[in-house]
C-alpha cells in the first residue's frame, strides 16, 4: 500500500511529541507508549477525513487528547462533568495573585513543584498548559484542539496558570484564607 | 488600568495573554505602558514568565524507539482509506520535495494518490501546515524533527 511509507515519516516526526502530551496527560510511562501508538492507528484510518483547512498537528492532538482522556475515564480520575463545566467563569482569588517567595521560583524546585502541581490539576487546565507551554500553540490551534471559543481559552490558560502558582504558593506555606 | 499609581489587582488574563503576545496590539501597547509604571502587576508577570521557563527547563521525555517500525505491521493490517472518498490530502503534508521524490520510487500506490487529487492540492496550503518545520525539511529520525524553536 503506497501511501504507509509516507505515514511513517509523519509518525517519526511526530512521534515523541505526541508520546510527551500524553505522557504528562496520563502520567504512566507504558500506558503513555501503547496511547501514543492507538493514537497514530486511529490517525492512519482517519486520515480520509483530514482537510488541509485543519492544520495537521492540530488534528493529530485532538486525537491523542481524546485517548488521553479515554484512557483517564477509564481509571476514573476524572468524571465527565469536569471536562464540560470547567472552572472558567468562576473569578481568579485574589489570593492566588499575591507575590510568590523569590526561592520558589529557583530552577531545581520549581521543576518539581511543576510536575506535581501538573498532576494535581483539573484536567481541562493541565491540557490546555501542555498545548500552550510545551506545543507553544496558538490560541487558534487550542481552540481548535480543545473545540472550545478562543475567549475561553485565554481565560482557562491565565486560571491555568494562576492554579500552578498557587500550588507553589501553598506548597510554600502561604495564605491569606487562614 | 487608566491609572497606574491606584492600587488595584493584577488582571491575570490580560497578563497571561500579553505574556503569550495574544491580545490585540492596542491592547498588547496599554499593557506595555502599563506594566512599566505599575510594579504588582509587572511582579506578577515575571512569575508567569518564570512559569514558562519551568516548563521549558521540563524533562523532555522520548519514546526511545522507532514507534513507525513498530506499528508498520499494523498499519498494514488496518483499513485501507476508503477508495469511494476523495484522495487523501494529507499527502499534502509532506514537503513537496519529498513527496515527488517518493513517488518516483514507490511505485503506482503514491502515485495515484497524486494523480487522483493530492497533486491538485495548492502547494502553499501543503507547506502552511507544517510551518513549524524548515521548509523542505525532511524528517530523517525520531528526535531530528522535534525543537521547541525559538519562542517568544
Ligand atoms: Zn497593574
Amino acid at each position: 500500500m503506497g501511501d504507509r511509507p509516507a505515514f511513517e515519516r509523519l509518525v517519526r516526526r511526530y512521534q515523541d511529541r505526541v508520546f510527551r502530551f500524553i505522557l504528562r496527560m496520563v502520567g504512566i510511562r507504558d500506558e503513555a507508549m501503547d496511547l501514543a501508538q492507538e493514537t497514530f492507528l486511529k490517525a492512519y484510518r482517519a486520515l480520509p477525513g483530514w482537510r488541509p483547512e485543519a492544520r495537521f498537528s492540530t488534528w493529530l492532538f485532538q486525537i491523542a487528547r481524546n485517548a488521553a482522556l479515554d484512557a483517564l475515564r477509564r481509571r476514573r480520575h476524572i468524571d465527565f462533568v469536569s471536562l464540560t463545566s470547567g472552572p472558567d467563569e468562576e473569578a481568579i482569588d485574589p489570593c492566588d495573585t499575591a507575590p510568590l517567595p523569590e526561592e520558589l521560583l529557583a530552577d531545581k524546585q520549581r521543576i518539581g513543584l511543576l510536575e506535581r502541581a501538573l498532576r494535581e490539576l483539573p484536567v481541562e487546565q493541565r491540557e490546555i498548559l501542555l498545548l500552550r507551554e510545551l506545543e507553544d500553540m496558538s490560541y487558534a490551534d487550542i481552540a481548535a484542539t480543545l473545540n472550545i471559543e478562543v475567549g475561553t481559552v485565554k481565560s482557562r490558560i491565565a486560571r491555568a496558570r494562576v492554579a500552578v502558582l498557587a500550588h507553589y504558593r501553598h506548597h510554600a506555606g502561604e495564605s491569606c484564607h487562614d | 488600568m487608566t491609572d497606574p499609581v491606584r492600587p488595584h489587582l493584577p488582571d491575570m488574563i490580560r497578563l497571561s495573554g500579553y505574556l503569550d503576545g495574544e491580545l490585540d496590539g492596542a491592547t498588547q501597547r496599554e499593557m506595555e505602558t502599563h506594566l512599566a509604571a505599575c510594579p504588582p502587576c509587572a511582579e506578577r508577570l515575571a512569575e508567569l514568565r518564570a512559569l514558562t521557563a519551568a516548563f521549558d527547563a521540563l524533562p523532555q521525555d522520548t519514546l526511545g524507539f522507532d514507534l513507525a517500525g513498530m506499528i508498520a505491521g499494523r498499519l498494514a493490517a488496518a483499513p485501507r482509506p476508503s477508495p469511494e472518498r476523495p484522495a487523501p490530502r494529507w499527502w499534502g503534508l509532506l514537503p513537496a520535495s519529498l513527496g515527488a521524490a517518493a513517488a518516483l520510487t514507490l511505485g503506482t500506490g503514491i502515485g495515484s494518490v497524486l494523480i487522483g487529487g493530492g497533486a491538485a492540492m495548492p502547494r502553499m496550503a501543503a507547506m502552511s501546515v507544517f510551518d513549524t518545520l524548515p521548509p523542505g525539511g525532511l524528517c530523517l529520525g525520531p528526535d531530528s524533527c522535534y525543537s521547541k524553536g525559538a519562542r517568544k
